[in-house]
């Protein structure tokens, strides 16, 4: 009977998620709770500064409970730090992600599926943009601009839609010549709705795959611009510029920059695996 | 409208494809009617135009290809235009492919294609005599305890065979009064292609739609059609009646293939 009520949910409209998505979202869910709750949580620590306990090393390594991830240079709490900086790391990843993902992957359907003079101009925008190193163009921004979270997103997404362009186009482009596609016009369907309702959808496995490297790129990408002093600035924290601002102290004190790198490795390999069960949970072929 | 009466009418089209700034014909002024409830075979080997042919019809040629010349009328409306042709495909033509799977929106389970077909046109199932798509996928040879079955799956977890009947299926529900059948069963095997020709048999029988039905097998062909139609390079070589000219074939070209069978 258990095997008929779960082929039943598979069947119906509603379907479950499965086993490895609820497995893979639970990590980002939790992060993405603290860091929301994060003011609510007593973390004087990651501001306030105490000369008397610099660089004390983690509880495991021979430091005490006051600092369970140990402190920096200016004695301020390390695991406070971290999961004030989860706010402003995760705000402008996700942020940076979906503001290149949607336009990007709109531009590369469009070049992709129209073909002729739209797919040239938007292939050459394309190229033109990846030709402006990205740290140049957060430069030229951040001057003229000033400094805040929604200029970095706005950096980090116009640096990244050509990823998505180029490889949503390329995609597109064989994608079109299937015979569903022809199907699909022999039965009289609309260009714009094959497009949008039927292409759309068999290019989401790749898009994944792009949005899950952009989020790591963009984190780090966070961390050079704060690292050269015009991303995130002090009294903001994030964990980019935590690994920045450790990265001296790494023969004497390791634990600065590598805890906030391990965790920005952790957060990226997550959302990658994410990404890539999100995509087999589309594509009802990948499935067993 | 009895049997008999013209549905489409081709005169003297040519179809030209133009590769990096060459011209070359691929349909060189084929003049055709087809009539309503009539099986008309095109046949030819690779090559010969007859693709090409099937695709002007509903206007759905490569980019580089164009009409050139000569002209179309269906039900005695011309067919020239994107429009006129965004008009007829689907609603009055439908066209059926060689892969029957590859043909289906892979991510889209069955019934929301047919329904996504029956919202773009008119639903004109209940025309064709069914009460519904679980009832027509009846009437296309599918078992009625399967039916449910079969609506939920996916393309690929489909048969060769029950792909193609889903593929006419989809063509049927706007109520067509042609479908186009580009080899649609040279890619099964010989019991199910006999399947599928039953059902386009009892297509024209019953519901009274012409079909056109592209192949490169003379012996399908001779034993389906009620008219057939050689190609060779982009010409009609020999056409008339299957039975007239199975037994007397007069064009060379139609006796190597005859000899070949």
């Amino acid at each position: 009977m258990a095997i008929d009520a779960a082929t039943a949910a598979r069947r119906g409209r509603l379907r479950l998620p499965s086993a490895p998505l609820i497995w893979l979202s639970l990590p980002l869910v939790l992060l993405v709770g603290v860091a929301v709750l994060a003011p609510l949580l007593p973390l004087d620590g990651a501001r306030v500064q105490d000369l008397n306990a610099v660089l004390q090393p983690p509880v495991w390594a021979g430091g005490s409970w006051s600092h369970p991830l140990g402190s920096d240079q200016l004695g301020r709490d390390v695991l406070a730090r971290l999961i004030l900086g989860a706010r402003l790391t995760f705000a402008i990843a996700g942020a940076s992600m979906v503001a290149g993902l949607v336009p990007g992957t709109l531009l590369g359907l469009l070049a992709g599926y129209a073909g002729g003079p739209v797919d040239r101009v938007i292939s050459r925008l394309a190229d033109a943009q990846l030709a402006i190193p990205a740290l140049l163009l957060a430069m030229a921004v951040v001057a003229s601009r000033g400094n805040s979270v929604s200029v970095l997103v706005f950096v980090f997404a116009l640096a990244s839609w050509p990823q998505y362009a180029r490889v949503v186009r390329a995609e597109v482009g064989s994608l079109r010549e299937r015979p569903f596609v022809m199907g699909l016009r022999a039965a009289g369907l609309r260009e714009r709705r094959i497009a949008l309702r039927h292409v759309l959808p068999n290019v989401f496995g790749i898009v994944v795959v792009v949005a899950t490297l952009q989020t790591g790129t963009i984190v780090l990408a966070e961390s050079a611009v704060s690292f050269l002093g015009f991303g995130v600035t002090p009294p903001d924290i994030s964990w980019g510029q935590m690994l920045a601002d450790g990265k001296d102290l790494l023969t004497s004190a390791w634990w600065v920059a590598v805890i906030p790198g391990l965790a920005i490795a952790l957060v990226v390999l997550n959302v990658s695996l994410l990404g890539d069960a999100l995509a087999t949970e589309m594509d009802p072929r990948r499935k067993r | 409208m009895t049997a008999g009466d013209l549905l489409l009418k081709i005169e003297d089209l040519k179809v030209t494809a133009s590769v990096a700034g060459v011209d070359t014909d691929l349909i060189a002024g084929v003049s055709l009617n087809i009539p309503r409830a009539r099986i008309i075979g095109v046949i030819g080997e690779s090559g010969s135009g007859k693709t090409t042919l099937a695709r002007s019809i509903i206007g759905l040629l490569e980019s580089n290809v164009r009409v050139s010349g000569g002209g179309m009328t269906l039900e005695g409306e011309p067919l020239a235009t994107a429009r006129d042709f965004a008009r007829i495909r689907g609603a009055k033509v439908g066209l059926i492919m060689q892969e029957a799977k590859a043909s289906l929106d892979p991510l889209i389970r069955i019934d929301r294609q047919m329904r996504e077909v029956a919202r773009q046109h008119r639903d004109r199932t209940a025309s064709i005599g069914v009460a519904g798509h679980a009832d027509l996928l009846e009437r296309l040879g599918f078992l009625p305890s399967d039916i449910q079955r079969v609506m939920r799956s996916y393309p690929h977890e489909l048969s060769g065979g029950m792909a193609q009947r889903i593929a006419i299926a989809l063509a049927l529900i706007p109520g067509p009064s042609m479908l186009i059948a580009d080899e649609c069963t040279s890619a099964l095997d010989v019991t199910t292609q006999a399947e599928v020709v039953t059902v386009i048999q009892g297509l024209v029988t019953d519901l009274g739609l012409s079909i056109l039905f592209v192949t490169h097998d003379l012996s399908l062909a001779a034993g389906l059609c009620d008219e057939l139609v050689v190609m060779h390079r982009g010409e009609v070589v020999e056409l008339g009646a299957t039975s007239s000219m199975i037994s007397a074939p007069e064009h060379p070209y139609t006796q190597s293939l005859l000899a070949a069978r």
